[in-house]
């Protein structure tokens, strides 16, 4: 038998017996189970709900009764996000964001009901999922069963005895790090499977999942050697305690709250009414639909006199009406996306600059992996987003057409005065079920896994500056032993 | 015997002691920064509004005065509410950074506006800010147990046990010692608060408040680590079983009950209502406008003898309609206000439990930031549309011409109330 293989059976053995590493390991994995359980039951229900609700505003649009195509302007469309399949696993962002958006014309509003503001002050004590079961609890476990690994033998003498017999201070090392990485296939367990089940069963993306068993197994591999080579760096096993409980309180607690709060402060965001303001303010800078004399609207109404080669709107073959509409909507969702994309732009910046920080943290480069594989980060929020405003400029604007093309400009100019005009306006509600339903596209393959690139690149980078500290305590070792 | 003044002789002279204090007392100032600048931050946001809301509604009023058409300026003119953060906010910032603190809304029907969100940075979101609540809950009990967890043992360790407890007597020497570094954790957690309430012009009797629950948290985690200290046990072992009940009260037990409380208490009825409201108002267009309007005025009886309308389309109409919506899904917005609370209350019983929740749910009331707080801003604000609407019926329902002048008579949020 190697020194190594038998130094890490001994380890073993060890932890076998002792009592608090049983209820440590068991505490953990049951936690871990209980997480998994709860996060995939959880993430199933709110996708039925959200399937449901997203069925019914799909209906009841289909089912508005004969109407001006403005009115269904107006009524709208609820479009709800579906939650990825991995959110069973790591719900990241979703209960900090709204799951349901009101699309309508004109306007765009928020994404409402988000959970967080549907929760006591609980929820900022952080969610039970296997992401957080790992990221947080999953260190402090291997920090408990491993701080004394190495510094009490040496504390003991035994490893004294070790060297006399002729083993190396690297195969010390190496055969506890050996045995606490079991303690670590132990707590990351119930995390694999759960990750099988929602790749068989939930149509988990494979390579994702592989992606998030890679992360952590990465992420949880940095903490056993960071809490071998501190056991064996420290001047004592009550000193290692203190600098790897201090390390991880750095790394799972302060660091990502530091992380925001120093993220914020160096690139603020308007509130949500400045911007509407700024947007209605630009728009009336283009021009003023209000105002009968508007230049932009004079030139734009010339120009379609011109193309369709009349004098009048009175003499055009569509409802100029209907056209006005669609140009108004042109101008307006244009604004939206500047700026959208620009608040987009702000909060991508913010979360750069924030996992910059996970040169300080190992979690928060866990974190990031995890949340980008798992599509559960703020990018497959915008990819929501991005698309619900596609789908309503599509919808709004196939409206206003029908408006155009359907509608007389003196039916719906009289609409209100002229019972008749107003009854020839309500076009057939066949119009409304030919209106696709909102089909949202997940993140490709591709996608996710070069979103999880960063995270991937920083725990590479922990990982080989965990390697070198524990080469680095061997060297120390070995010459204090000899 | 030896005296408190020996006594914190004797703590500083210990390596890691002074160190300690010192880190917490950074960190507590820079959590009290932080909490500063993000409600400075806040304030200014709602001063920046007050012009720019004047000058939407100049510009509005520049052009519905021309027609004077009181529709129009009830449609076209938004009115800006807003939550100022109370003396105290930034200790705990609470949900002040998901939830909206400013918001405009208009004499249409309520429901579709006010549950209408902040745009934040979910991802930085996630983790929550650090506060002072924050250094409180969390770093202050790990403070406490680097000091506290070899009080008893590293003498036992350095063979002094006996002699120090016949010079000092059994308790009266680990009541002064235990005292001596749950007053210096309190006082480098405190100070800076006290600083920041004062520079913020928060009341005397609040500080005390806050100070006193901070005070008995910090009391409890003394006990426990002296509890634990009693038991005989090394200062590793000492350490190792103090960080796991940190763990175990401060991250797992919270988190177990947030999971318990929120599926125990669903609340579904958000979305639901938003839903039922809208196929409330919308059909209103195709309803008879008859039957629109005598159900409006069995609320609002005194428009029924106002004129009646004959055209395809009349505000009156319009706004009855809305204000209808509104009233349609009231029972599902009282039902969605109930299990809000009943979460909220729930978290208050398990903070009877466990004093991290408990603090918290303490900390976040005083400083009004809470779900509680949330709520209490949305009430304001449905009292204010209320206004908001009596304001406009009497110009719409009398067909009264609404004039420039008139703009500036519109209700105002009131600061408070």
């Amino acid at each position: 038998m190697s020194p190594v293989l038998r130094i890490a059976t001994n380890e073993l053995r060890v932890l076998a017996r002792a009592r608090v590493a049983q209820l440590a390991i068991a505490l953990v994995v049951a936690l871990s189970a209980v997480a998994a359980l709860t996060a995939i039951t959880q993430g199933q229900e709110s996708q039925e709900i959200r399937s449901r609700f997203q069925a019914q505003a799909d209906r009841e649009f289909d089912g508005q009764p004969a109407r001006h195509p403005h009115r269904m302007v107006h009524y709208g469309h609820f479009v709800f996000r579906p939650l990825p399949a991995l959110a069973g696993f790591d719900p990241g962002v979703d209960a900090f964001t709204g799951s349901t958006l009101f699309l309508e014309g004109h306007r765009q509003n928020s994404a409402n009901f988000g959970d967080v503001r549907q929760s006591s002050l609980l929820v900022r004590f952080g969610q039970l999922t296997p992401a957080f079961v790992i990221q947080a609890l999953g260190p402090l476990v291997l920090i408990f069963l491993g701080f004394g690994a190495i510094a009490r033998e040496r504390d003991s003498g035994l490893l004294r005895l070790h060297f006399a017999q002729g083993v190396r201070a690297g195969q010390v090392v190496l055969g506890k790090a050996a045995a606490l990485s079991v303690v670590a296939g132990l707590i990351l367990a119930p995390a694999l499977i759960a990750l099988a089940w929602l790749t068989v069963f939930a149509g988990a993306v494979p390579a994702a999942a592989l992606m998030l068993a890679a992360g952590y197994a990465a992420y949880l591999l940095v903490w056993v050697l960071a809490t071998t080579s501190i056991s064996a760096l420290a001047p004592s096993s009550r000193t290692a305690l203190a600098s790897l409980v201090a390390a991880w309180a750095l790394s799972a607690i302060l660091a990502p709250r530091l992380a925001t709060d120093i993220a914020l402060l160096a690139a603020p965001q308007p509130t949500r009414l400045e911007t509407d303001i700024a947007i209605q303010r630009d728009l009336k800078k283009i021009g003023d639909s209000h105002n009968p004399d508007d230049p932009y609207f004079t030139a734009f109404r010339a120009s379609v006199l011109k193309t369709y080669g009349v004098a009048r709107v009175e003499d055009l073959p569509v409802n100029y009406r209907g056209l006005i509409a669609m140009e108004g909507e042109r101008l307006t969702s244009a604004l939206f996306e500047t700026y959208a994309e620009r608040q987009f732009a702000d909060q991508k910046r913010q979360s750069g600059l924030a996992l910059a920080l996970g040169g300080v943290s190992p979690t928060l480069a866990v974190r990031s992996l995890s949340m980008a594989a798992s599509g559960t980060d703020l990018e497959g929020h915008r990819r929501f987003l991005r698309q619900a405003e596609a789908y309503r400029y599509a919808i709004v604007q196939r409206l206003n057409r029908l408006q155009a093309e359907r509608l007389t400009y003196s039916d719906d100019s009289n609409r209100n005065s002229d019972p008749e005009a107003g009854r020839r306006v309500r076009i057939d509600p066949g119009a409304w079920r030919q209106t696709p339903d909102f089909v949202y596209r997940p993140a490709s393959t591709a996608e996710s896994l070069a979103a999880s690139t960063p995270g991937l690149l920083l725990l590479g980078a922990w990982l080989a500056l965990a390697g070198g500290l524990a080469w680095a305590a061997s060297r120390r070792l070995e010459r204090a032993g000899s | 015997m030896i005296g408190l003044g020996q006594e914190l002789r004797l703590f500083l002279r210990q390596r890691l002691a002074g160190p300690t204090l010192a880190l917490l007392a950074v960190l507590s100032a820079i959590s009290i920064g932080a909490g500063m600048l993000e409600i400075r931050r806040q304030t200014e946001a709602i001063a920046r509004i007050q012009p720019l809301q004047a000058a939407e509604e100049a510009a509005v009023a520049a052009w519905v005065s021309r027609e004077g058409d009181a529709g129009n300026a009830a449609y076209y003119t938004f009115h800006a509410t807003w939550d100022r953060p109370s003396a105290l906010a930034f200790a705990a910032l609470g949900q002040r950074d998901v939830a909206p603190y400013v918001l405009r809304v208009r004499a249409l029907a309520l429901e579709s506006q006010i549950h209408e969100g902040e745009s934040y940075n979910a991802e930085l979101a996630l983790p929550g800010r650090f506060d002072w609540a924050f250094v409180l809950t969390f770093l202050a009990p790990l403070i406490l147990i680097v000091l506290l967890h070899d009080l008893i043992s590293s003498e036992r360790e350095a063979g002094r046990l006996q002699a120090l407890q016949a010079a000092g007597g059994r308790t009266g020497l680990w009541v002064r010692r235990a005292g001596l570094r749950l007053g210096l954790v309190f006082v480098a957690v405190a100070a800076p608060l006290a600083l920041g309430a004062g520079m913020s012009g928060a009341k005397a009797a609040e500080v005390l408040a806050v100070l006193t629950a901070a005070g008995f948290y910090l009391a409890f985690w003394t006990l426990v680590c002296v509890g634990v200290g009693a038991l005989g046990r090394s200062s590793v072992a000492n350490g190792a079983v103090l960080a796991a009940t940190w763990v175990v009260l401060t991250l797992v037990l919270p988190a177990l009950a947030h999971m318990v409380i929120n599926r125990a208490n669903p609340v579904r009825q958000g979305v639901e209502l938003t839903l039922a409201q809208r196929e409330a108002v919308h059909a209103g267009w195709d309803k008879p406008k008859d039957a629109t309007l005598s159900a409006f005025f069995k609320v609002h009886p005194e428009w029924r003898n106002t004129p009646p309308v004959t055209s395809g389309f009349h505000w009156k109409w319009y706004y009855a309609f809305q204000h209808l919506g509104d009233l349609s899904v009231a029972d599902q917005v009282r039902a969605y206000r109930r299990g809000l609370e009943s979460r909220d209350a729930w978290t208050a019983r398990v903070g009877l439990f466990l004093p991290a929740v408990g603090v918290q749910t303490a900390l976040h009331r005083m400083a009004g930031t809470d779900l509680a707080a949330q709520l209490a801003y949305q009430d304001r604000i449905r009292a204010f549309h209320e206004r908001l609407r009596r304001f406009y019926y009497p110009y719409i329902f009398n067909e009264t011409p609404f004039r420039k002048g008139d703009f500036g008579k519109a209700p105002r949020w009131a600061e408070s109330g």
